[in-house]
């Protein structure tokens, strides 16, 4: 074996450029305000094979580099030629992955070595690494700090040569990343008869993140003697548990995977009220409850809350599931690779819903510090702009890779998410109701007996402790192990082979490997069967020497867990090795009770799956509410509102994210109606995604979502009924049926639990318990089922007085059922004289709006308090939202968009600039007396619609009962004119609002 | 009357499978998804095909080039194969992420003579912009080539959806000679600045969305079999994914199926074209 190395640079000529480098100088520039004038780039290979170098040398042409674009050089650095590299570059910096981190264009390319020399050795590796060439960098910045915004020091090393080491011919020479080898270590017992100081330091030592009740539960289990006569007959330790039970119990009962927050018994006081109550499991009582209440109503809630994802029938041949998952401290270390195992991995739940789903549409939802934050940076943190650059690539690389169109979604900016971005990512899949067997598809069917594959990506190092971590806040220690990069194309052809293997009635059960990764994915299995039996020793490994509880546990990534039944096996494998997918035998379903790992012959865990699942002890917290102080909000008496429509669209939270949202395939299946963008130059906001997933079919699924966490300032209750009355507005505005919606909650919080370092806990309970409650109440008047959600409820950076808690934030998602996807409408003003209806009207709720986080950060005004939208009349507006939706999904109104951040007049802004058309408003008769209400004022409930002159009579038919009042009308001039009565307050040009609204978010670092 | 028998290809990042096998099945072929495995492992035989159909997609996650790896597998693993469908004068299309490997594999712009050569002869690259995208495009067609997949088609809009789009060939002679050829099948173009005197200069972003040399969206061999092309047709097969159908202005065809949209054309070409021979 020896180390080759092989590089690529590109060609220049006419024509030709070197992108790779441009770009990295176009965002330097755009993020840092540098500019150079060249950045040139080397891709790098070194190949680590028993093939000789000149062998390797004579075919780089056909494999490493494209002999039409490309040079290639072998065992050299182009660096060195004069002819290639004929000026000196006055930095060069050069970037590689450090050891056991994923390198996709490594695995790429050493596939590839393999199709050239089909007899290369079977322990060939192939790692990369990138190059770049800066010119003209002066003193404009150093070269640490440029190389500091190329890599990630947590999972990339970086080889600098600055100006005088250029000039000496001394260039970076990065070298192949050996794996350190990993020790293994055969089960540790540990001793439970101990003092409690001592059981908490293990689980804080170890990471393990259980409290002291939960340790002591652990403690009583192995004191129980027909537990450890049962444990003798195995010859497992008696009276101690193994590290490998130990963590397994840690992964199984984390806040991550058991969510005891929700699942707590809850000791609520309202001191606002003086109301004394007491919750027992908030997910019971107001998530599954009213779920449960509207299942015995309708006939299409297929599988709710037990699966990997809530299934709903869509028709007689096509059912729906959809999941959303949150990736937040993984992507605050490593944005790339921790967005993208989000989106992969929310993927993964689809494709473990009932005998499996097809993954067919992603939404992805943001939450970052400001883009142009100019503060400090919380240590080991990066910059929101790098967060936002990192994430952004990882779902757009993670998602189009995996060839799923990215439909929906939105960024939201608030400082506090400085310390921890959230990053949600869903997925909607599409199942046959019933397979060619005849077994219905959301139904898993194991048997004991059955024979459980793992299949997909190996096991490694990395991605330990997963859930336990993201149970805990994030510190400047956090580790490094978990944190791991994506592997879209080995998850692909692994779906693409497990779909087939569902169709051929190979798979009795299916369920992907997350968090806790073999241990919760075979453990949770093993409930049906009430057991099985793994033997470790046979899971292949990345490396070998990892420990059997690190191979319990390690949420390596691209693996899902499949059940077959016996006579099955050979015809499941034969499907693996076709499309080239690994999938081995590691366990086999039992009924014994028992949760059994060996390792070969030796027994490493004998855990009895009831305890395992549900010996976990309810926690009993309590809550204390009393309404958070603000200054209120007073708007200013005299202020050009022309110049606030400008400013509110240049707004991070308003602004266009177009060049962002492009760079996501949203069209591939060819199925999407409404793109993530409408209007004359396809640069409008779209309110909702509608697809047609069934190619020559026009019946549609509606995707949307509601997300505003700001309100959480004034009341957690009033932001959750927020989110979901925008996720339904959003879903009217393009013509939903209302009668078959269904959503999810994702609930992202801070700590919750008061302790010495969360000294507000019980009041952040006490927003959990608010928002909950009226998600109750909302999801009740709407009639819109919670089938699926999440929570992750450690959202903060550091300890005592610098910690960062994000503000409580319940993103709210929906999908549902269109009737026919040619009747929509979209937010774009589409002909001149067509009439202007506001659905709903406006009140004084100025509260944590964003022109008063605006006016308070430029020093306008005092604070953000007052009243913040509520809703009062749920039903009401439901009745409006019926009708609504129905002249829309009729085909009579095609003009439709939502009013939130920025109220009625960024909303009919947004239409002006979808349509490149004027308008004439008239604000007057629309709600509350101020005009700052009516014009800014972010009330719910409230649609835009334009109709035409001919279908207007029939429009106000349908609406008749509903709050609806004439605007005004779309002009053919590119003027909007918005008056209150006599008075007109705002006067402005189209161009000049796109000009506002596209500049913000642009950050492509200018012409190409 | 004869149905043509479609292999849709489909493996190792392959993703538009689905929908250009439900493309082909509207204009009244037989489509079947078939893994490339099941070709060189002999489970399939691509003779049992009379169209072959490279989909859009992220074979090997376009590392080492968009369509490099894939097209190796097919240059190095079922090479007698390919030669012998091209010679049996079957249609084959590539899209996308297909294209990318029929110009990798050497089958386009393909060689002088009858034979292929497996040799490549030009490349796509990085968009300059250097983003993946995806936006809609207008694309005109070569009314003088010989493809039998764009005959009779004018100009449609059309989704581009990659970041390696962009066409280049640096040997200005054989750019030249391709030009001539009129193996030049489709260009992007500005619909509101179009001439034939013009159609070569390369267009500014968006109008074309990567900076192709003579703004060139696809390319056939010099028989017209073999065709490739950087947008994505079957994402128009409907009217209702036309971005302006929600304004009530997506482009109307004259087909029977009265949502039709622009794109479905093209794969009726190729069914029509394999009928005709086998009826």
């Amino acid at each position: 074996m020896q180390i080759t190395r092989v590089e690529a640079t590109p060609k220049s000529g006419e024509g030709l450029r070197d992108v790779r480098g441009d770009v990295v100088r176009r965002r330097l520039k755009a993020d840092h305000n540098l500019d150079f004038t060249k950045v040139r780039s080397i891709v790098g290979f070194l190949i680590n094979s028993d093939i000789d170098a000149t062998l390797i040398s004579e075919r780089a042409d056909d494999l490493f580099a494209d002999p039409i674009i490309e040079f290639s050089t072998t065992n050299q650095t182009f660096l060195q030629s004069n002819n290639i590299f004929d000026t000196i570059p006055d930095v060069v910096i050069s970037v590689g992955f450090k050891p056991g981190v994923t390198d996709n264009p490594g695995k790429a390319a050493l596939d590839g070595f393999r199709t050239i020399f089909p007899n290369a050795s079977q322990d060939s590796d192939i790692s990369t690494y990138i190059t770049y060439a800066f010119y003209g960098v002066g003193d404009q910045a150093t070269p640490d700090f440029i190389a500091s915004k190329l890599y990630n020091n947590l999972i990339e090393r970086a080889v600098i040569s600055d100006n005088e080491m250029c000039n000496n011919g001394d260039w970076p020479m990065i070298e192949y990343p050996e794996k350190p080898p990993q020790e293994f270590k055969q089960p540790a017992h540990i001793d439970l008869e101990i003092s409690d100081d001592e059981l908490i330091e293990i689980s804080e030592t170890g990471l393990l993140a259980l409290n002291l009740e939960e340790m002591k539960t652990i403690q009583s289990h192995y004191r129980d003697e027909t537990i450890q006569s049962s444990r003798k007959e195995v010859g497992i330790v008696e009276n101690q548990p193994t590290d490998v039970e130990l963590e397994c119990l840690a992964q199984t009962w984390s806040e991550h995977c058991k969510h005891k927050i929700f699942a707590s018994k809850i000791h609520h006081k309202d001191l606002e009220t003086g109301e004394e109550s007491v919750v027992d499991s908030i997910f019971k009582t107001h998530i599954m409850k009213p779920t449960h209440d509207m299942q015995k109503e309708v006939d299409w809630l297929l599988s709710v809350f037990h699966d990997n994802s809530g299934v709903i029938a869509w028709d007689d041949e096509w059912s729906v599931c959809m999941k959303a998952e949150t990736h937040n401290s993984p992507s605050a270390l490593d944005p790339y690779g921790g967005a993208m195992t989000g989106i992969v991995g929310v993927n993964r739940d689809i494709l473990g819903t009932g005998l499996g789903a097809r993954p067919i549409a992603n939404t992805d939802v943001f939450c970052f510090g400001p883009p142009d934050w100019q503060g400090d940076i919380p240590e080991n943190l990066f910059h929101p702009s790098r967060v936002l650059r990192g994430v952004h690539s990882g779902v757009r690389v993670g998602g189009n890779e995996s060839g799923i169109p990215t439909i929906n979604g939105a960024i939201v900016f608030d400082e506090r998410y400085l310390g921890k971005p959230l990053v949600y990512c869903g997925t909607v899949g599409l199942m046959p109701r019933k397979l060619p067997d005849g077994r219905e598809s959301h139904i898993k069917t194991p048997s004991s007996g059955d024979v459980v594959y793992m299949v997909g990506g190996r096991v490694g190092y990395d991605g330990i402790h997963g859930a336990t971590f993201s149970s805990l806040e994030l510190t400047e220690e956090s580790p490094s192990s978990a944190v791991q990069i994506g592997d879209p194309i080995t998850q692909k052809k692994m779906l693409d082979m497990l779909l087939e293997a569902r169709d051929a009635g190979l798979i009795t059960c299916i369920t992907d490997n997350g968090a806790g990764g073999l241990s919760s994915s075979i453990g949770e299995m093993a409930e049906y069967t009430n057991g099985c039996r793994i033997d470790l020793a046979k899971v292949p490994l990345k490396q070998p020497g990892l420990s059997p509880w690190e191979i319990l546990v390690s949420e390596s990534q691209e693996r899902m867990t499949v059940a077959v039944k016996s006579e099955d096996s050979v015809a499941f494998e034969s499907l693996a090795r076709l499309h080239e997918v690994e999938a081995t035998a590691v366990a086999e379903f039992t009924s014994t009770g028992m949760f059994h790992v060996q390792y070969d012959e030796s027994t490493v865990a004998y855990l009895p799956i009831e305890f395992l699942h549900d010996g976990v002890p309810q926690l009993q917290l309590e809550s204390e509410w009393s309404p958070p102080q603000h200054a209120t909000f007073v708007p200013p008496t005299s202020i050009d509102h022309n110049s606030i429509l400008m400013d509110m669209l240049a707004r991070p939270n308003i602004a266009s994210k177009e060049t962002w949202v492009r760079q996501y395939d949203h069209e591939v299946i060819a199925q999407t109606a409404v793109k993530p963008f409408v209007g004359v130059e396809r640069d409008g906001p779209a309110d909702a995604g509608v697809i047609a997933p069934i190619h020559g079919n026009p019946r549609g699924l509606v995707i949307s979502c509601g997300i505003a966490p700001r309100y959480s300032d004034i009341d957690a209750g009033a932001m959750a009924a927020a989110a979901i009355d925008e996720a339904l507005r959003n879903a009217v505005c393009v013509g939903v049926d209302v009668n078959k919606i269904a959503g999810l909650d994702n609930f992202c919080w801070p700590d919750p639990i008061q302790s010495e370092k969360t000294p507000d806990g019980k009041f952040k309970l006490a927003q959990l318990v608010r928002a909950n409650r009226e998600l109750e109440r909302i999801c009740r008047a709407y009639r819109l089922p919670c089938v699926s959600g999440k929570d992750s409820m450690k959202n903060d950076y550091g300890k005592g007085a610098n910690k960062i808690s994000i503000p409580p934030t319940l993103l709210f998602s929906l999908f549902g059922d269109h009737p026919d996807v040619r009747n929509t409408a979209t937010s774009d003003f589409k002909s001149p004289g067509d009439r202007i209806y506001l659905v709903g009207e406006s009140l004084n709720e100025l509260g944590a709006s964003e022109v008063s986080f605006m006016l308070k950060e430029n020093g306008t005004c005092d604070g953000i308090g007052g009243t913040v939208p509520n809703l009062d009349n749920p039903e009401k507006l439901f009745k409006s939202y019926s009708a609504l939706s129905k002249a829309i999904n009729s085909g009579l109104v095609k003009t439709a968009h939502d009013c939130s951040e920025g109220g009625v007049g960024v909303a009919v802004a947004e239409m002006c600039i979808g349509g490149r058309t004027g308008a004439n408003i008239d604000l007057d008769g629309t709600g509350d007396e101020s005009i700052w209400a009516r014009l800014w004022g972010e009330s719910l409930g409230r649609i835009i619609i334009a109709v035409s002159p001919e279908n207007e009579k029939q429009f106000l038919d349908i609406m008749s009962g509903n709050i609806t009042t004439y605007l005004g009308e779309v002009t053919e001039s590119q003027l909007l004119t918005i008056s209150d009565g006599y008075e007109e307050v705002i006067s402005t040009n189209v161009q000049q609002m796109v000009d506002s609204w596209q500049g913000t978010l642009d950050m492509t670092g200018g012409e190409i | 009357m004869y149905i043509p028998k479609v292999a849709v290809l489909f493996g190792f990042g392959i993703n538009c499978d689905h929908e250009t096998a439900a493309v082909f099945e509207m204009v009244g072929g037989k489509s079947t998804r078939v893994h490339l495995n099941s070709f060189i492992t002999g489970l399939d035989d691509l003779s049992n095909y009379d169209i072959l159909a490279v989909p859009g997609g992220f074979s090997f996650g376009d590392h080492l080039g968009s369509g490099r790896l894939m097209g190796n597998r097919m240059r190095f693993s079922l090479r007698d194969e390919l030669s012998k469908f091209i010679q049996d004068g079957k249609p084959i299309i590539g899209i996308c992420n297909g294209f990318q490997v029929l110009v990798k594999t050497g089958l386009l712009p393909g060689p002088d003579g009858n034979e292929p050569d497996f040799i490549q002869r030009a490349s796509l690259t990085l968009n300059d912009s250097g983003r993946y995208e995806d936006r809609w495009v207008t694309l005109e067609f070569n009314q003088d080539s010989n493809c039998i997949w764009t005959k009779g088609m004018t100009r449609i809009d059309c989704p581009v959806r990659h970041g390696e789009g962009k066409y280049v060939m640096p040997d200005k002679e054989s750019l030249t000679k391709l030009s001539n050829n009129n193996q030049i099948t489709v260009r992007y173009i500005d619909p509101n600045n179009y001439t034939e005197t013009n159609r070569d200069e390369v267009l500014p972003f968006p109008q074309s969305p990567n900076g192709s040399m003579m703004n060139i969206a696809g390319i056939s061999d010099k028989t017209g079999l073999v065709f490739g092309l950087m947008p994505h047709p079957e994402a128009i097969y409907a009217q209702w994914l036309h971005p302006d159908f929600t304004r009530g202005a997506a482009p109307k065809t004259e087909s029977e199926i009265s949502w039709e949209g622009q794109g479905l054309q093209i794969f009726r070409n190729a069914v029509d074209y394999v009928k005709s021979i086998n009826d």
